[in-house]
């Protein structure tokens, strides 16, 4: 974009400089934290152990028959085209379209045996594998990393909770999808990143000022806006209104914070590192998710795929527009495989991953009998889950699906089972009781009376 | 839906209550009774009704419930009336406090036992046992070797798994205690879905007896349910006090039956409205909600209000201005909730409002004097139609209706993408009424240069696409679910998506000669099957009888005169709808793609009377804004009183909403004087203007435009969000515009203003009024200690230009300027 101000020096009026700017984060007059604007609800469970969380969700559904749960002895309508390899865990099998993640399962567990019983269309398993419920009328439950949000507050000046890169679109239900904080109120809304970290002008937008925007000035636009409160009473009942001038808060926060802005500037990475994610959209966002835990955000979610339609995603249908089983080898599967090994080695190797969980979530599974277009249709009967990193046991495996990978036939894990799990691992788990604010004041439980996390799955 | 009292009122037994209340009446529900079997049940209501129908108290399980001569019936808790013999009598009920009615009871018992209907009776008792829910035998797949159909939506195809498969043992006939199928559902043997039907119960009996009789199949002739009624249609319960719905089920044939033990009942808001699967509600919070009820692929609803217990005074109400009919219905709806409505906004914050809302511009300051200044009664409706004719307007509401018909570059040629445009433009520009409007849109034919209404058509190749898009962009109604099966919560089938589907199968698209041309026409052959029969469906609008083979119109020309015939329900009420949302921020119907009878308005007599004006008044859009945009209820304060701080849903004040991504980049333009420039388009243009949404901009993405990808009101954001408050901060968009060279921001700055004639030009210029004197203090004194420190004149003069656009910054990122208010 052309500069009216590139051809001449820029007056700096008050005497402060970019460069000032940059360094105003320690300045008192700007020193509105997030803290101000996210009041914490719950101090008492903060402590110094405080676990992270990056979910990676699996958009479109991966198929457990073809990635983590293979049936070879099943008849050749359900086994599907893939042969299964041992992985580094002796008797754990998972398939070959998975070569590097064999060599790492010691740091992985699987819960073979999640199902659900809602309607079998994306929308509700995005619903209930990022907040443990459906949804009701007149009800959204918080996601997860919402639900954080709202207990611990912010660490620092880094939003606590981030999307990358983008909210799932539409696909097909046109229902709510669960990323947002729902009735806890849109102050606990994820930081939605909005962009590509793999497209090679990638930059967040707007996260510093233009230079001529001296701290000094941001200051007096920040005091002179608050003096406009001519009609203050029709906004303070407005919640949108709020929600905006939080917005503004958590802007100049990010803004003057030059550990937050660092963490998305992906060109701080070696090149090498880049590449050992992958340069995929997916590949990249993971990168930026353990860039941004190192930073103080406390939960990151990472949609593989924005939705799953314009795009090749797990969602096998095998019919136009969709890819087939066999597609799976060609662009799904290796990105995965190259993504989620290098998060796991680069957090393990940089000592974050026993204080960072890494959850890899599909929507449900898909359907055993392998359909005549060569793919696998929605199936919430039974699927697999992955839990690495923090107090979950590497290697284990928790329940079975049946000889066709149909149903559960041991250990049936519900979604509010994965909630409980994940909060559990967060460190709100000691009492699941723990409530929630929900309509009109209602208060609601983290997970239903009498769900357990699964036990097994932790150290 | 159309007639909730028709059958209550002539059922209904009335006793004039001697209670404090002299417009209170007692009634019992049903108001006659007849058994005309022993088989039959009837589910029992004492209500408090008030003179206009509401329920305001259910009474019936506290009550004493008689019936004389004793041995004729027995009442079972519910309660519920059991038929024992044949005979007449009464039924009476006395309340907690003595008050008493009663009703004629007859019980004929000819013949004595009933034939139970498969589809009227078998399959709603396997439904609402849950055997063909999703999670069971209704799954894709079945469970454990038996598959139904999802909720009962095939029940030809369910008869032979019931009758026929697994070796017939699922069934005995002879000996139906010892079919399968009812051990299974009682559990006698090991059932992976449980227990799910009690031996002996009425349900056992129903399918016990049908087996016994031959298990018969669809009949033809059955009597079909052509409707439920629910009652009380209407209730006004205080929260925390507990009720319950009946449901009716109407045949064909005129004879109607209690189908409350097999209905499925939901709520449309839970905050306000708890019910569980009896019809057992329970008052939540103040507000309103509706019971839904399903049954036999039929729903009906029941409006339920939860008045604020706050006292109001009545002479809120007494001086609430009333311009039209929306005053008038609102108000009314606003007394019944306890809900007073704020004043007036008065005539420089209603400018800026309808300004903004018409037009997608601020009012310009000698229009504001003159307006305000202007004496005349009727100023508001003359300024409203001044305002329709504006070439802003037009623009204005041509992107409205591009939006919903996603004219953009992703699909078309730019040359087809300007003639679907112009197409938009030139008919609001004519103020095209509606249903010609659409019928040019359904019917177009020819080059779609030459015709721009036909890219309609070169958007929506597939036909399953054009199936769904012209129902939700015309019709409000989102048939994506009912492609692949019966809608599991509305009256929807899949064989009526597949019938309204052939309206739409024969269009024929054939690329032309010039760049993005296609040519529409309509092939004399060619069918979309239907995937479950495999054979096409014949072409037949949703509701309405199938095309006559002999019909000579085409089959468009069908679905066009269809759609537009005063009899649809949905068309008119539809864009009614969508209009209202434009000003209001949510709709009557609050989802405006899915107008789902198990989520009514939340006032249906407004939207009722606003449709049958809107046909009345021949489609004229126009005239429909215009009442809408003249109403008091849109004139309305956004500054809450003490009693209506927590609606947002009733109108009782205006809702501030924050302005699209295109208004607010439009009218940055119009504040600084620096338009935006958009790459291949002439200085000036406003983003208003843009045909495409394909053109690239920053602002107007993270202030979220539509992507024009899929007819969805969901593509398009008005949420505030961080990514909004950086860009406002630090973007490029706002920040040129304070800095351009020739922006009023450094004319206003150079020139010999006074800070405080700066001010208020400032404020009237971007907010429709002047500072407060406190504003005005602070904001002075801050313009004036910016340039204390500077040592030389040059100094001086940029210390002030840059506190000059630091005081735009402030104005034009306040609430006050980034929401309609």
């Amino acid at each position: 974009m052309i500069r009216l101000d590139a051809h001449r020096k820029v007056q700096l009026c008050d005497g402060m400089s970019r460069r000032d700017f940059l360094h105003a984060g320690a300045l008192p007059m700007l020193g509105l934290g997030l803290n101000e604007a996210m009041a914490a609800q719950n101090q008492a469970v903060s402590g110094p152990a405080d676990m992270n969380c990056i979910l990676l969700f699996l958009v479109g559904a991966p198929s457990q028959i073809d990635c983590w749960d293979m049936k070879p002895d099943a008849p050749a309508e359900i086994r599907g085209p893939f042969k299964p390899i041992e992985s580094n865990v002796p008797g754990v099998f998972v398939s070959e379209i998975f070569p590097k993640l064999a060599t790492m399962m010691d740091k992985v567990a699987l819960v073979r045996s999640t199902y659900h019983q809602a309607t079998a269309i994306h929308d509700t398993g995005y619903q209930m594998m990022q907040t443990g419920r459906l949804f009701g009328p007149g009800i959204e439950h918080p996601h997860y990393g919402s639900t954080l949000a709202w207990h611990k507050g912010p660490k620092g000046d880094a939003p606590p909770y981030v999307l990358l890169p983008k909210p799932i679109g539409a696909t097909g239900g046109n229902l709510p999808h669960g990323h947002s904080a729902g009735y806890l109120g849109k102050t606990y809304d994820p930081f939605i990143l909005n962009a590509d970290p793999n497209a090679p002008d990638f930059k967040v937008p707007d996260l510093l000022p233009p230079d001529y925007i001296t701290a000094v000035r941001s200051e007096r636009r920040r005091s002179m806006r608050k003096a406009i409160d001519g009609q203050l009473d029709a906004f303070e009942a407005s919640a949108e209104a709020k929600l905006l001038d939080t917005n503004f808060q958590q802007a100049y926060a990010i803004m003057s914070s030059a550990k937050t802005r660092d963490a998305f500037d992906l060109k701080k990475e070696p090149e090498s590192v880049r590449d050992r994610y992958g340069r995929t959209r997916f590949g990249q966002s993971c990168l930026m998710a353990r860039r941004l835990v190192e930073a103080g955000v406390r939960f990151v979610t990472v949609n593989m795929f924005e939705t799953v339609f314009n795009e090749v995603t797990w969602d096998i249908h095998g019919s136009s527009p969709f890819t087939s089983i066999e597609g799976l080898k060609d662009e799904v599967a290796p990105n995965f495989d190259q993504a989620y090994t290098a998060l796991l080695e680069d957090l393990y190797q940089r000592g974050l991953l026993s204080n960072t969980m890494v959850l890899g979530f599909g929507e449900f599974g898909r359907t055993p009998k392998i359909n005549p277009a060569g793919g696998r249709d929605h199936h919430p009967g039974v699927w697999t889950s992955l839990f690495a990193g923090g107090p979950f046991k590497g290697g284990t495996v928790v329940g079975e699906s049946d000889e066709i990978g149909g149903s559960p036939k041991t250990r049936p894990v519900s979604t509010g089972e994965i909630a409980a799990t994940v909060y559990e691992g967060l460190g709100l788990g000691l009492d699941l009781g723990m409530e929630l604010r929900g309509p009109g004041n209602r208060p609601i439980r983290l997970v239903e009376n009498g769900v357990e996390p699964i036990r097994e799955l932790f150290t | 839906m159309r007639r909730p009292f028709s059958l209550l009122a002539c059922l209904m037994a009335v006793a004039v209550a001697n209670s404090a209340f002299a417009a209170e009446r007692l009634v019992i529900v049903p108001g006659a009774i007849h058994f005309r079997t022993l088989d039959d049940v009837e589910s029992l209501m004492l209500l408090k009704m008030d003179d206009s129908g509401v329920a305001t108290a259910d009474l019936s399980e506290a009550a004493a419930w008689t019936v004389a001569p004793a041995d004729l019936a027995r009442i079972e808790p519910g309660p519920v009336l059991i038929p024992r013999k044949k005979g007449e009598g009464t039924l009476t009920a006395v309340s907690t406090n003595g008050e008493k009615v009663s009703v004629a009871l007859k019980v004929s018992a000819e013949p004595a036992r009933r034939a139970w209907s498969y589809e009227n009776h078998v399959v709603p008792v396997m439904t609402r046992a849950g055997c063909n829910s999703g999670p069971c035998h209704g799954a894709m797949a079945g469970k454990g070797g038996m598959r139904l159909s999802l909720r009962g939506y095939a029940p030809e195809t369910d008869h032979d798994v019931l009758t026929r498969q697994a070796g017939g043992r699922r069934i005995q006939p002879g000996v139906p205690e010892e079919s399968l199928a009812m051990w299974k559902a009682t559990g006698a043997v090991p059932h992976g879905g449980g227990t799910r039907l009690i031996a002996g119960s009425r349900d056992y009996r129903v399918l016990a007896d049908w087996i016994a009789a031959g298990a018969p199949g669809l009949k033809q002739g059955t009597p079909k349910v052509v409707r439920l009624e629910a009652s009380p249609a209407r209730a006004r319960y205080e929260s925390g006090k507990t009720g319950r719905i009946t449901v009716r089920a109407i045949y064909s044939d005129g004879n109607t039956e209690d189908v409350t033990g097999w209905a499925r009942f939901g709520t449309t808001d839970s905050t306000v409205l708890a019910v569980d699967d009896d019809g057992r509600l329970k008052a939540e919070n103040p507000g309103e909600a509706h019971v839904t009820v399903v049954y036999a692929n039929q729903v009906t609803t029941a409006a339920v209000s939860v008045p604020n217990p706050a006292k109001v005074d009545p002479a809120l109400f007494a001086k609430a201005s009333v311009v039209n009919k929306i005053d008038e219905l609102n108000l009314v709806k606003l007394k019944a909730l306890g809900l007073p409505p704020s004043p007036d906004a008065g005539d420089a914050a209603w400018l800026r409002r309808v300004t903004l809302d018409l037009t997608g511009q601020l009012p310009d300051v000698e229009r504001l004097n003159a307006f305000v200044a202007d004496a005349d009664p009727a100023k508001r409706g003359k300024e409203v139609e001044r305002l329709l004719a504006t070439p802003e307007s037009i623009d204005y509401w041509a992107y409205q209706w591009s939006d919903l018909l996603l004219v953009s570059s992703n699909k078309l040629a730019t040359p087809a993408m300007w003639a679907f445009y112009g197409f938009v433009r030139d008919s609001v520009a004519e103020n095209k009424p509606w249903d010609r409007f659409v019928r040019e849109i359904v019917t177009a034919r020819g080059s779609t240069l030459a015709e721009g209404a036909g890219n309609f058509f070169a958007i929506h190749r597939d036909p399953t696409d054009l199936t769904e898009t012209t129902s939700v962009a015309f019709l409000g109604l989102s048939l994506t679910c009912v492609r692949c099966h019966n809608h599991p919560m509305e009256k929807w089938t899949q064989d009526q998506y597949y019938g309204f589907a052939s309206l739409l199968g024969r269009v024929g698209l054939k690329d032309g000669d010039a760049t993005g041309e296609v040519v529409v026409s309509d092939r004399p052959s060619g069918e979309i099957m239907h995937p479950r029969r495999g054979v096409p469906m014949p072409p037949q609008p949703l509701d309405a009888p199938a095309l006559a083979q002999s019909d000579p119109r085409n089959r468009r020309e069908a679905l066009a005169d269809w759609m537009t015939a005063p009899e649809n329900p949905l068309f008119a009420k539809a864009i009614v709808n969508r209009v209202w949302k434009k000003f209001f921020g949510s709709g009557l119907v609050a989802d405006e793609d899915d107008l789902k009878a198990t989520t009514p308005p939340w006032d249906a007599d407004l939207l009722d009377r606003l449709v049958a004006d809107f046909k009345a008044d021949g489609y004229d859009m126009r005239r429909l804004i215009t009442t809408i945009a003249t109403s008091a209820v849109y004139a309305r304060s956004s500054v809450p009183l003490p009693q209506n701080r927590g609606d947002t849903r009733y109108l009782s004040r205006f809702v501030p909403r924050r302005l699209s991504a295109e208004v607010l980049l439009d009218v940055y333009s119009q504040a600084t004087d620096v338009p935006t420039p958009f790459d291949g388009f002439p200085e000036k243009w406003r983003a208003m203007q843009l045909p495409d949404t394909k053109v690239a901009d920053g602002f107007l993405r993270a202030f979220g435009r539509p992507e024009r990808l899929t007819t969805c009101s969901c593509e398009r954001s008005n949420e505030p969000s961080v990514a909004q408050a950086l860009n406002l901060a630090n973007g490029e968009s706002l920040n040129q515009k304070l800095r351009a060279e020739k922006g009023i921001v450094r004319r206003w700055a150079t020139a010999d203003m006074s800070d405080e004639a700066l001010t208020d030009a400032l404020f009237l210029r971007a907010l429709s009024r002047r500072p407060t004197a406190a504003e005005k203090a602070n904001l002075v004194a801050s313009l004036k200690s910016s340039s204390a420190q500077a040592t030389t004149e040059q100094a001086r003069k940029d210390a002030r230009t840059a506190a000059v656009e630091d005081l735009f910054w402030a104005v034009l990122t306040s609430d006050e300027f980034l929401f309609n208010h």
